[in-house]
């Protein structure tokens, strides 16, 4: 069973397709949920959180059906949406202790809870001021703590990082990678920025039109990925890109000694010193990239027919 | 944990049950309400009436009192139906005031801070979260409402030298019913009213509005056509006819402008099904975060 099973899930909003046959089974420990604007990242949690009834198909929560079981996925899940989202004449720890009751927890430990959440995302010196008197990561933060405060079992951040300065953006990450290191919650972040998707996920859904341009294990991806190298050489560069080709390796000589190859997994490096040393060519330099989620993120973009190869669903 | 460690951990104890959450957000709406000095001042001077009523009481049934006030002053003075009926009017008007300024305070903060996808994320639906404001409204003006109805009924029962309670059942029934079908109306109009309305001070208004300016409107539509039926639209003529029914007093007014109580009956609850509608319509729509 995996945290989100989705079952030839449909959405139709106001006649609009806005989800089209998603399938497959998110078993990460932080799920990265990616796509540009009207993707149906949004409506894809609010499915999730039982606000939207499947036109077609199914989604489940650890294994709880979404719309009958809605309570039941509601009380193990901790939510901070997108967008400003809180009650602003409370202060921030009656406003998480609220929050905290309302998934279930009786009022003291929910009191106790809600000072620990707030210690927890730095925001113990400030948590009897009210909300609407703090700053937009401060408010961030407010978010995070009141959807920590229960203790779910599924943390489901939407743009944690939204509208946060570098400073705050690193401390945001920061904390979600410690939730995730905890090991207790399961995350699923959707957001724009693919460098937060790519410092806090292990699994990726990128979303394209309503459909599934992309899901894949981001190590996986890599590791299963080419390596892309790129050598600075000296000396017979021709005759050593011959040699090297002769390895399996794809390459392409460019003026000034430069050479770029793609690698098989079989072929390692020294390999590669190897050659060069046999053929007096001397290497002054090698650059070795491996696939970015920029790169999985463009190609799922590009391909047009929805799912990549690599959709093992 | 505690609070200088700053880990995380899971929460591992029992959590109550999922009913018991409309609960919770009555608790909190309460407190809401009562957290403005304004709510305090109202509620005060709420209870005046029913304080002036208490010491009509004890007048009404002190011998040597009776007989300093003299013949007129007694009959004035006689503790029956429509001295119930008065207090009853006086407290449900009273009631209107405290609903308009309470009713926006429960709803306008969170519709204006956008808190209802953070709220209805968590184990309640749109129905437990307009029950538990109802809850909380209909708790605060049962205590300027039949509550202190019943107590004067109490206290009178009490005080009067002959037996007096159980020959006057009626009017303890009459209060308590005619109270709560106007506070329960009152609340449910309160919310869907403070719903559609983003300023709180304009809302208080509507409310108002929502009361008398029907009542101008029946009336044109009444005179125009000859009809007694533009009462249905008269807030203030129907529960008048309603609470005198309930009382047992002879009605005050033409028996062919009366209006049948089945009427009254059904032209509430439809006024109660548009809110609970404009409601549903209100907070379904910002329940999502759309993206």
């Amino acid at each position: 069973m995996g945290v989100i099973d989705l079952d030839g899930l449909e959405v139709r909003l106001a006649n609009r397709t806005v989800l089209n046959n998603l399938t497959g089974e998110l078993q990460g420990q932080a799920i990265g949920l990616l796509g540009p604007n009207g993707a149906g990242k949004s409506t894809l949690i609010n499915t999730l959180l039982g606000f939207h009834l499947p036109s077609k198909g199914k989604a489940r929560v650890f294994g709880l059906d979404t719309h009958k079981d809605r309570a039941q996925i509601r009380g193990g899940i901790g939510y901070m949406p997108e967008n400003d989202s809180f009650i602003g004449n409370m202060s921030g720890v009656r406003f998480v202790r609220y929050m905290a009751e309302l998934a279930g927890l009786p009022p003291g430990v929910a009191l106790e809870r809600a000072h620990e959440a707030l210690f927890y995302v730095g925001l113990g010196e400030v948590r009897y001021r009210k909300v609407n008197t703090y700053s937009l990561g401060m408010k961030q933060l407010v978010k995070l703590a009141q959807a920590l405060a229960h203790g779910p079992r599924l943390l489901i951040l939407d743009e944690p990082t939204n509208g946060l300065d570098p400073v705050a953006r690193q401390r945001m990450i920061q904390l979600i990678k410690d939730i995730r290191k905890e090991g207790s919650i399961r995350l699923l972040i959707s957001s724009h920025l693919l460098r937060d998707i790519d410092e806090t996920c292990d699994e990726v859904l990128i979303l394209k039109n309503g459909r599934i341009a992309s899901l894949c294990n981001i190590e996986e991806e890599r590791r299963s990925n080419r390596s892309f190298v790129e050598l600075e050489t000296v000396g017979a560069t021709e005759r050593f890109s011959v040699s090297i080709r002769g390895l399996g390796c794809e390459c392409a000589t460019f003026p000034g000694g430069r050479i770029k190859l793609v690698i098989p997994d079989n072929i390692e490096a020294r390999d590669l010193y190897v050659i060069a040393s046999e053929q007096g060519v001397q290497i002054r330099r090698m650059n070795q990239r491996r696939d970015s989620l920029e790169d999985i993120f463009l190609r799922a973009m590009d391909n047009d027919q929805g799912r990549t190869a690599n959709g093992s669903l | 944990m505690a609070v200088y460690k700053r880990n995380y951990t899971a929460y591992q104890g029992a959590v109550t049950p999922v009913w018991s959450r409309v609960l919770v957000l009555a608790r909190y709406a309460f407190d809401e309400a009562w957290s403005s000095k304004i709510t305090v001042g109202l509620f005060i001077f709420c209870l005046l009436p029913c304080i002036l009523s208490l010491l009509a009481i004890y007048v009404a049934n002190n011998p040597m009192a009776r007989a300093l006030i003299g013949g007129r002053g007694q009959e004035a003075l006689a503790i029956n139906a429509s001295f119930f009926l008065k207090v009853l009017h006086t407290q449900s008007w009273l009631a209107l005031a405290m609903a308009s300024w309470i009713a926006p305070r429960l709803i306008t903060f969170d519709l204006a801070d956008n808190a209802l996808p953070i709220l209805l994320s968590h184990p309640i639906s749109r129905f437990g979260y307009v029950f538990g404001k109802f809850i909380a409204l209909f708790g605060s003006l049962s205590l300027i409402t039949w509550f202190p109805c019943l107590l004067l009924f109490a206290d009178q029962a009490y005080s009067s030298s002959q037996p007096w309670a159980m020959s006057n059942l009626q009017i303890a029934i009459g209060l308590f019913l005619g109270s709560v079908i106007w506070i329960a109306f009152l609340s449910i109009l309160g919310l869907a009213l403070s719903s559609w309305v983003k300023w709180r001070v304009v809302a208080t208004g509507v409310i108002f509005a929502a009361v008398f300016v029907p009542a101008g409107v029946g009336a044109i539509f009444s005179a125009v056509l000859r009809t007694k039926w533009g009462l249905l639209l008269n807030v203030p003529v129907m529960m008048s006819d309603l609470w005198q029914r309930l009382l047992g007093i002879p009605e005050s007014i033409d028996e062919r402008l009366s209006l049948p109580t089945l009427a009254i009956a059904v032209t509430l609850s439809l006024a109660c099904l548009v809110c609970v509608g404009m409601l549903n319509k209100r907070i379904r729509a910002r329940e999502v975060v759309r993206g």
